[in-house]
């Protein structure tokens, strides 16, 4: 006998994740701080050093809430500084 | 399709799901052709099993209005609740109820259904003694359904799409109906704008957290100890001012509050005013604040209320006889969502304005 699977079809993904950079020098490197604690002294370090590794510039420092997708002013304020690569997502 | 040798033994389709990782951990009626067509119409009018209802993070899961019946038929739900539960589903489907992040978070957050009006009472709802409860059909596989929706469809299982540290009672079922009979007030619906025969309201909080008075009959007096329930640094919404709190207060208290003259706005006014904390103590409680920017301006020797309005205060009336009232305060970044229940299904004439069962 034949009865349902619980899980019904998958939809295509509500967001996608941007392809990697080949080559990292000379990049415009952005913060989205997530405000969980220590998200920014972290992420803040992790683009310091990544900057002075391959050559790139710590451009902008943004927060966003942990819970929420970033406001649009907030994506709005990164692409005006024309960052080329955002480090975010700290958890608990 | 899933073959399966024995679907009416207990024991096998207990294994069945353990072996795939799916249901709540207890036993589920199997999902035949045949009951979930029997559960799909009870909507009216005309149903087409693939309409799309939502679509539900994580996993973006296609909440069809099939889907939806065979996790009814799981958890135990009879046709008569369905269009409750078509509902809940499309509540949990609007975007201020953030149900990427109540599904994503480490905190106990759990969808609590509050059922109104007509539905509730054809539904076989309980809104009386014991509605948290157990011994209700109706509200035990209601709100089963719903977690075995988000377990399911949306992809929630505790560890990849549920973060939450210890989880929580509330997780397994969480749905009441509310006491019109008993409400003073009317229905909480209406206040939020849905002025339809039936609706289901879902609101993301925690378990309820119990108040008792067996002794005043002044509204104050009762709402006092509300509010001290209310005021709790352990509670997620402390730190965020547009956090909701649902107040339930059981008929001989809401009775208590409506003879004295108050409506369900003086209440809430109440509780806004007389549940306050000190600044300081919260600025030295919490490093990470989501204040009103009024609120980041006080200073700390003042009192600040726990929400910033007092329309995050909703007060509804549930439960039977006895003194036991409780507060059921919100994840924090999540809104209540209000919707009309249909007797036909979405998308169809049956489902209209003027036809809500």
């Amino acid at each position: 006998m034949q009865i349902y699977s619980p899980l019904g079809e998958v939809g295509p993904p509500m967001a996608a994740m941007a392809p990697s950079l080949d080559v990292l020098t000379g990049v415009r490197i952005g913060v989205l701080d997530n405000t969980k604690p220590n998200a920014g002294l972290l992420l803040g370090r992790i683009a310091e050093r990544l900057a002075e590794r391959v050559g790139a510039v710590v451009a902008h420092t943004e927060t966003k809430n942990a819970a929420l997708a970033a406001p649009d002013r907030v994506m709005g304020r990164l692409t005006e500084e024309e960052v080329h690569v955002v480090l975010t997502g700290t958890a608990d | 399709m899933i073959d399966i040798d024995r679907p009416d033994d207990p024991q096998a389709l207990a294994d069945l799901y353990e072996a795939n990782g799916w249901g709540d951990g207890l036993p589920v009626i199997a999902p035949t052709v045949d009951r979930v067509d029997a559960m799909l119409a009870g909507l009216t009018g005309e149903v087409d099993p693939d309409h799309l209802v939502a679509t539900l993070p994580p996993r973006s899961g296609q909440a069809t209005l099939r889907v939806i019946a065979i996790n009814a038929v799981l958890a135990g739900c009879e046709p008569r609740q369905f269009p409750v539960l078509v509902a809940a589903v499309q509540a949990l489907n609007d975007p201020d109820l953030n149900l990427r992040g109540v599904n994503a978070t480490t905190h106990p957050v759990a969808p609590l259904l509050i059922v109104h009006g007509e539905a509730a009472l054809r539904g076989g709802f309980n809104s009386g003694l014991g509605a948290f409860g157990p011994g209700s059909r109706a509200n035990a596989t209601t709100g089963r359904a719903v977690r075995l929706m988000l377990n399911h469809v949306a992809g929630a299982t505790p560890g990849p799409g549920d973060a939450s540290t210890q989880g929580g009672p509330a997780k397994y079922s969480y749905c009441v109906a509310e006491n019109l009979e008993e409400s003073p007030w009317g229905s909480l619906a209406t206040d939020a704008g849905v002025t339809a025969p039936s609706a289901v309201t879902v609101h993301c909080g925690e378990a309820p957290h119990n108040v008792h008075d067996m002794e005043s009959a002044d509204p104050a007096a009762i709402l006092d100890k509300v509010a001290s329930t209310m005021v709790s640094f352990g509670a997620n919404n402390a730190p965020i001012s547009q956090g909701e709190f649902f107040v339930a207060l059981c008929p001989e208290h809401a009775a208590a509050c409506a003879d004295d003259g108050w409506n369900r706005r003086h209440v809430a006014s109440y509780l806004f005013n007389r549940a306050r904390i000190n600044v300081g103590e919260m600025r030295n409680a919490f490093a990470l604040r989501a204040w009103a920017p009024w609120m980041q301006r006080l200073s700390d020797s003042d009192d600040m209320p726990m929400t910033e309005h007092p329309d995050n205060i909703k007060v509804f009336v549930v439960g039977g006889a006895g003194k036991h009232s409780s507060v059921i305060p919100s994840w924090g970044m999540t809104r209540a969502v209000t919707v009309p229940v249909h007797s036909g299904a979405p998308g169809t004439p049956d489902s209209e304005e003027g036809k809500e069962s």
